[in-house]
């Protein structure tokens, strides 16, 4: 819990030189590379998270990476090792792209169908979303053939849920609601 | 079972499938990051309100009790086995909250407000929060109504009144149970015609039951059954099998129950039996939830568990529509130990406290109230005049009584004034023993407590003493009616009437004595 309160105090202050400086995109893009970098490669991971590797080889090799970053990203890579919070880089990476999301009014929806959309529908549903939502919308799609038909789409927290299975479930409910059924159950 | 014709069945799925409206369903939902021992993390439902019902998988319903940074701490009502780690949450938008109405009356149902009792559902049409606030100083008025339980002993010396919160406190197998039920099935006589001539207003009752065995409830169920009693009566079911969270929310459901009748100018009555279970069982779940553990390991806001719950019982000022709720918590001590973490604090916030003792109950002093500790802060405000003229001595002749008894062990030579008080006490000890299952009409509890008081028992053998209360109740009942109908109508005792009641007494103990 309190990994997540640093990292967010790290990315927020970051998000706010960026914005000052207009240089969001450049340094968005280096994050997100510096984020998929740490992800993918269990090395790099366990090379920042370890206390036995000296600050500046863990700066030089950053360093590296980030070669054509830009120089705000770097320094502020740098200033995060230099306060030995380098094992947070993944959570700061992440915090930042969320409130970056959030600054620029982008939110990813992720879709559950039942059958494979076509770029037509995913259109559409763009559309319908956006108006719907007020933010520009991300996909990510994922294929559930237990839903039988329909879709569900979820923003963060919230479900919206147009699909076969959830309106039989629905009417599963009410069909029981005024039988003793659900009462005995408890 | 009645038969059941296919067509009506078809056409009853066809009604039902009309209704059904399918539209995008939206709600919020969050993910079990850990679940076990009936508690559940859960990481999402962002918006979630503290005590919101939140439901998981497979009928599984939960209580959000801790919102964190990251994390949402809930109890669940059902089987922990049944959720899983990763499993979806889902927000139902509404706060705890039970069905209330006259419905509930006869039924058995959970803390929930589902019934268990398998005589179908419930159709009750109002919701209200389980969790609510107590009234303020300016909606509520004195205690002023008597609430008869019935029992002798309690509404001479320690009279309830309606909207008053008295403990029944005692170790285990001392009749705590039974001064709660003997209350309850003594409200019968409020539901009656004559009650309603005489102005008297019905009281509804609620039994919440806590971690008791589900046997003793259904025992208590049929005895209620039995005595005509379950017309008026809610049973609140959290058996010892139930998970702590619902045990812990049970007696809040009586309360809630109790408030819509108090809310629409009736009486209710409500029995927490008992409240040591529910501390036991809110202890286990704020433990499991990692909140620090205090005096006896119980969370720092136990006192607050307690006193926010009592704080609920109340009378009703007359702009509100004067109902009350009354409430009879039971605590249960441990070898006679009130300095418990648990039995301080009740006692402290309630009004009063009716001690039961198991040496009184093993010397056949059933029930076993032990008068001299007792107290009813406000009640004697509610208790009728009739009784409160009869009364006065009563506890004074009982506490000179027990003063001097230490001394009649000895056996040495008393002189005749101790010899009498003695001899009067024993007297007034038995008349105050009474049967269970028979609570005693105000107007007869008078009568028998004026002979005691009056010195008409000294000349009988001790073992007499029951026979003839019973015997002259009667035969007042048959040659003096008057007397009763006098006491109920203008609950009062006028010189006259006293007249009257020294006749009839005289007439009867001189037939009974030559017997």
């Amino acid at each position: 819990m309190v990994d997540s309160k640093v990292s967010f105090r790290y990315a927020s202050s970051l998000l706010g030189l960026a914005v000052e400086k207009k240089i969001l995109d450049a340094v968005s893009m280096d994050i997100e590379f510096l984020k998929s970098a740490i992800q993918e490669n269990a090395h790099l991971r366990s090379l920042l998270e370890s206390p036995v590797v000296k600050p500046q080889i863990k700066a030089s090799i950053i360093e590296e990476i980030l070669s054509k970053g830009h120089t705000e990203t770097k320094k502020f890579v740098r200033f995060v090792i230099d306060k030995s919070r380098e094992n947070l880089l993944y959570g700061i990476a992440s915090k930042f792209l969320e409130l970056r999301d959030e600054h620029i009014g982008f939110v990813t929806v992720s879709i559950k169908t039942a059958y494979e959309f076509t770029d037509e529908q995913k259109k559409r549903l763009k559309e319908k979303l956006e108006n719907f939502l007020n933010k520009k919308v991300g996909f990510s799609f994922k294929i559930d053939k237990s839903l039988i038909g329909g879709f569900v789409a979820q923003v963060n927290d919230t479900v919206y849920n147009a699909s076969l299975k959830h309106q039989l479930d629905l009417l599963r409910v009410q069909l029981l609601e005024n039988s003793s059924y659900i009462g005995q159950k408890n | 079972m009645a038969e059941v014709r296919p067509d009506e069945i078809s056409a009853i799925i066809r009604r039902q499938l009309s209704g059904f409206e399918s539209e995008v369903d939206i709600y919020d939902v969050g993910t079990v990051l850990q679940v076990g021992d009936g508690i559940a993390r859960v990481y999402g439902l962002s918006k979630v309100m503290a005590s919101e019902l939140v439901e998981f998988p497979n009928d599984v319903l939960g209580m959000v009790l801790n919102l964190e940074e990251d994390s949402v701490g809930c109890v669940l009502f059902g089987e922990s086995t049944l959720v899983k780690e990763g499993d979806t949450v889902k927000r139902t938008k509404r706060v705890a909250s039970m069905p209330v109405g006259e419905e509930m009356l006869g039924r058995v149902i959970n803390p929930l407000g589902l019934p268990i009792d398998g005589k179908g559902s419930v159709n009750a049409s109002t919701y209200l929060p389980i969790e609510r606030k107590a009234l303020g100083v300016i909606q509520r008025q004195p205690v002023k109504e008597p609430l008869q339980t019935g029992i002798t002993a309690i509404d001479a010396m320690i009279p309830i009144g309606r909207g008053q919160r008295e403990l029944i406190i005692g170790d285990r197998q001392t009749g705590k149970t039974a001064v709660a039920i003997d209350t309850i099935i003594n409200q019968k006589y409020t539901h009656s015609e004559e009650a309603k001539k005489l102005g008297i207003k019905p009281v509804y009752c609620i039994y919440v039951a806590i971690g008791q065995k589900s046997s003793t409830i259904a025992q208590v169920f049929a005895k209620l059954q039995e005595h005509g009693a379950m017309d008026f009566t809610t049973v609140i079911s959290a058996a010892a099998s139930v998970p702590a969270p619902l045990q812990f929310i049970a007696p809040y459901s009586g309360a809630t129950l109790g408030e819509y009748f108090r809310d629409n100018g009736k009486h209710a009555l409500v029995i927490y039996d008992d409240l040591s279970k529910q501390a036991a069982a809110y202890r286990e779940l704020s433990l499991l939830l990692r909140r620090p553990p205090g005096r006896e390991a119980y969370p720092g806001d136990v006192f607050y568990l307690h006193s926010r719950l009592l704080e609920r019982a109340s009378k009703l000022s007359e702009d509100l529509g004067g109902g009350s709720l009354t409430a009879l918590p039971i605590i249960e001590t441990q070898q006679s130990d009130v300095s418990a973490y648990i039995p301080t604090n009740v006692i402290s916030i309630t009004d009063g406290q009716t001690y039961l003792e198991s040496n009184l109950f093993n010397a056949g002093v059933r029930p076993a109230i032990n008068v001299g500790i007792s107290v009813s802060r406000v009640g004697g405000n509610a208790q009728i005049k009739a009784m409160k003229k009869v009364a006065g001595t009563l506890r004074t002749d009982l506490a000179q009584y027990r003063e001097l008894e230490a001394f009649s062990k000895f056996g040495s030579d008393l002189d005749k004034v101790t010899l009498r008080i003695l001899a009067k006490g024993a007297r007034l000890v038995e008349l105050l023993k009474q049967d269970q299952y028979a609570p005693m009409p105000v107007e007869r509890q008078v009568i028998s407590i004026f002979l005691g008081t009056n010195g008409y028992l000294d000349s009988l053998k001790i073992s007499d003493i029951k026979k003839f209360e019973k015997e002259i109740l009667e035969y007042i009942e048959l040659k003096y009616n008057h007397i009763f109908e006098t006491i109920k109508k203008e609950k009062d005792l006028s010189e006259s009437l006293i007249k009257d009641i020294r006749k009839a007494a005289d007439e009867f103990l001189s037939t009974f004595k030559k017997r």
